[in-house]
């Protein structure tokens, strides 16, 4: 069957060059634009019933949404297109708000996203599921001369955040770093602009562990921020990265993808005071203490927060990676192809060897299983 | 009567520009119905912008379904548009006016089509890659050297004072970014009018015994000064509407105003493209109402400015003769 198409593909496209040529010198000779015209709907229509014919057996889904999860489609996407050429893929970055948009408009088949779709938004559109897919974290990096081991605590972000802490000596930060030398500069706060995931999980932690910052700025993926001069908003991980890199002083967050950067660019990483009470840097270890320890207690719709959690070890803002799936798909080869792709995805899709190259972790067992529910429920 | 093809399928294609202008602003309304009528006058006189809690239940806000403490003002980016606006056109006027009465008079003939070429390719340079400049060398450049500087010797002008809030990101980067973009613009357009100056005029300004900075003060610029004000109002245009560039160097000020040159703005169309992600994530659709409703505001502004300038170029301004 496949051999046959392609043979007629091959015939068409020999016809087509004929045809090209032909007209071609048709052009050369008359020069008229009419001719162009022709020339170009021959083309497009034969080059159109190739596309038809070569449609039957391919399934095409669209993912859109967060510039977090960005990088790790295009990256499992190119390995599964030979795996399984029988799904084509189109992979878009346009934010995690527009991601959830379009997977509840119908507009794309996966949404991705770095937060889990809002209560208000799961009673409007109650057949959209929030499946977990990896872990990811944030790191609180500063650029403070001569100091090399930070503690910060929610209380004090959010104090920096709001404009009440305004040095690096107030005696907040003094009492959380004993020892530590700190200078009497101003605080340079460094905050996302554009809307992000990034600022979502940021502001859950100073929610989580602030109860003023709660009821005063909340959470969410763009904020009200508080006026403080000399702040700066700045666009994308890469614009608070070169922001943080050029003003001394300055203090920022940064999903844990951009470390090998961070690290680059000379700035430090908070240890970050969890629910605990310890001080905990991102590492592998860390993040996965934070997610093993909710990993039971997670539920059937996998909406949870993974941020603040109680455990010595546990970092404090650690997400799950969402894709943002409609249960109710109007055609059911499309329900088969994202519940294939999703699946790969937990699973092989999940190996270090994908993961890695973004700092993601992979999915704890439980959750896997409670990911592989949801998945089947997409008809 | 005759069908006349030709004529019928200019008037179509004529058409379809206000058209789509037409349909555009149309839909803005309708789609923004809503939230002018939520938001009413004080939308662009109040300060504090704010989404409201997009993760818990709406609740009911002078009759209608938002986000909880949702609250809409957009004084801060109108400020902002316009003060950044204004900036770049203070400094692109004098650099292209320079630029353009050099390349028309001063230039040897021969070099001057590849000098003019040079001008028309910053214009057409995307704004993407002015952003890049601007955090990569402006920004740095205005924090550490510029702004100090500006704040030592110049600070007593109430609105040059406070070099070092920011870091270099805010007002002044994003009014050096727009006015970069734009004086390729007024210079290329005043460039074109000089060019097309009769040599008449500018040969008997000679013959009188002006000298060559009084031929071209007084007797070629007024000349064009209907064109020069033209050019000013496309580049003013191109300032108003950026967006990419001045998102990327604005330090993106929010609910306060900029009080300074160095403060941290928004401009209202870097504004709708950093919130419109998170707006669609409101389950009542007021922000992204909202935010149509900013982009009116902004069509109103630009809309002002060409009328103003229209009546500039058309009143007294071209009928108006040097003095004897």
């Amino acid at each position: 069957m496949r051999a046959t198409s392609a043979d007629g593909l091959a015939i068409t496209g020999i016809v087509a060059k004929e045809d090209f040529t032909v007209n071609i010198n048709n052009m050369l000779r008359r020069s008229t634009l009419l001719r162009a015209g022709v020339a170009a709907l021959a083309l497009s229509s034969l080059t159109g019933f190739a596309g038809s014919a070569k449609a039957q057996s391919i399934t095409p889904l669209v993912e859109s949404g967060s510039s977090l999860l960005y990088p790790l489609f295009n990256i499992w996407v190119e390995d599964y297109q030979s795996i399984n050429p029988g799904i084509q893929i189109t992979t878009t970055s346009t934010g995690s708000g527009a991601g959830i948009a379009q997977a509840i408009k119908g507009l794309v088949q996966i949404g991705a996203s770095d937060a889990y779709v809002s209560n208000a938004m799961e009673k409007a559109h109650p057949t959209i599921l929030s499946i977990p897919l990896a872990i990811s974290a944030q790191a609180v990096n500063y650029n403070l001369p001569g100091v090399t081991n930070l503690h910060l605590s929610g209380p004090i972000l959010a104090g920096i955040y709001s404009g009440t802490i305004t040095k690096w000596n107030d005696p907040q930060i003094a009492a959380a770093n004993p020892g530590v030398t700190l200078p009497a500069n101003t605080i340079v706060p460094i905050h996302r602009l554009d809307g992000s995931g990034d600022t979502f999980i940021f502001s859950q932690y100073l929610s989580a562990s602030t109860p003023s910052w709660k009821s005063s700025v909340g959470f969410g993926t763009t904020l009200s921020w508080p006026p403080i001069t000399g702040e700066i908003g700045a666009k994308g991980n890469a614009g608070m990265l070169a922001a943080a890199k050029a003003n001394p002083y300055s203090v920022a967050y940064i999903g844990v993808s951009y470390a090998s950067k961070v690290a680059a660019a000379g700035l430090g990483i908070a240890a970050l005071e969890n629910a605990s009470g310890a001080y905990v840097t991102p590492t592998p270890d860390t993040i996965g203490a934070a997610a093993d320890s909710i990993a039971n207690s997670t539920p059937p719709d996998e909406r949870i927060s993974m941020i603040f959690t109680t455990g010595a070890n546990n970092y404090p803002i650690v997400n799950y990676e969402y894709a943002v799936v409609d249960s109710n798909q109007e055609a059911s080869a499309v329900a088969d192809a994202i519940r294939t792709f999703l699946t790969w995805a937990i699973n092989d899709g999940n190996s270090p060897k994908y993961l890695k190259q973004v700092n993601f972790l992979p999915l704890p067992a439980p959750i896997k299983a409670l990911s592989a529910a949801q998945i089947a429920k997409i008809q | 009567m005759q069908l006349k093809p030709f004529r019928l399928t200019l008037l179509g294609l004529s058409l379809l520009i206000p058209f789509a202008l037409g349909a555009v602003v149309l839909f803005l309304l309708i789609f923004s119905w809503q939230a002018i009528g939520f938001n009413g006058l004080g939308f662009v006189s109040r300060v504090i912008w704010n989404l409201g809690d997009l993760y818990d239940d709406p609740v009911t806000t002078r009759g209608v379904l938002v986000p909880a403490g949702a609250n809409y003002g957009i004084l801060v980016f109108i400020a902002g548009t316009l003060l950044s606006s204004a900036f770049a056109i203070l400094i692109a006027v004098p650099l292209s006016v320079g630029a353009a009465i050099f390349l028309a008079e001063i230039v040897p003939h021969k070099i001057r089509p590849a000098l003019s070429m040079l001008v028309e390719l910053v214009a057409v340079v995307p704004s993407v890659v002015f952003g890049l400049w601007g955090i990569a060398v402006l920004v740095p450049f205005i924090g550490t050297v510029l702004g100090p500087a500006i704040s030592k010797y110049l600070g007593f002008i109430p609105f040059l004072a406070g070099g070092d809030s920011g870091g270099g990101y805010g007002l002044l980067a994003a009014s050096v970014v727009l006015a970069l973009m734009i004086t390729p613009i007024i210079a290329t357009t005043l460039l074109d009018a000089l060019l097309q100056v009769p040599k008449e005029n500018r040969e008997s300004a000679f013959a009188l015994g002006a000298t060559h900075f009084e031929v071209v003060s007084k007797a070629m610029m007024p000349m064009v000064r209907t064109t020069l004000v033209g050019g000013i109002v496309l580049a003013l245009g191109r300032a108003l509407g950026e967006t990419m560039a001045v998102l990327m160097v604005s330090g993106g000020g929010l609910n306060i105003l900029p009080h300074s040159i160095f403060s941290p703005i928004s401009t209202i169309a870097s504004f709708i493209v950093s919130q419109l992600d998170s707006a669609e994530g409101d389950p009542t659709n007021m922000a992204v109402r909202s935010l149509a409703e900013i982009a009116l505001v902004l069509f109103i502004i630009t809309l002002l400015t060409n009328a103003g300038a229209k009546i500039l170029t058309s009143g007294g301004f071209h009928v108006r003769k040097p003095k004897q």
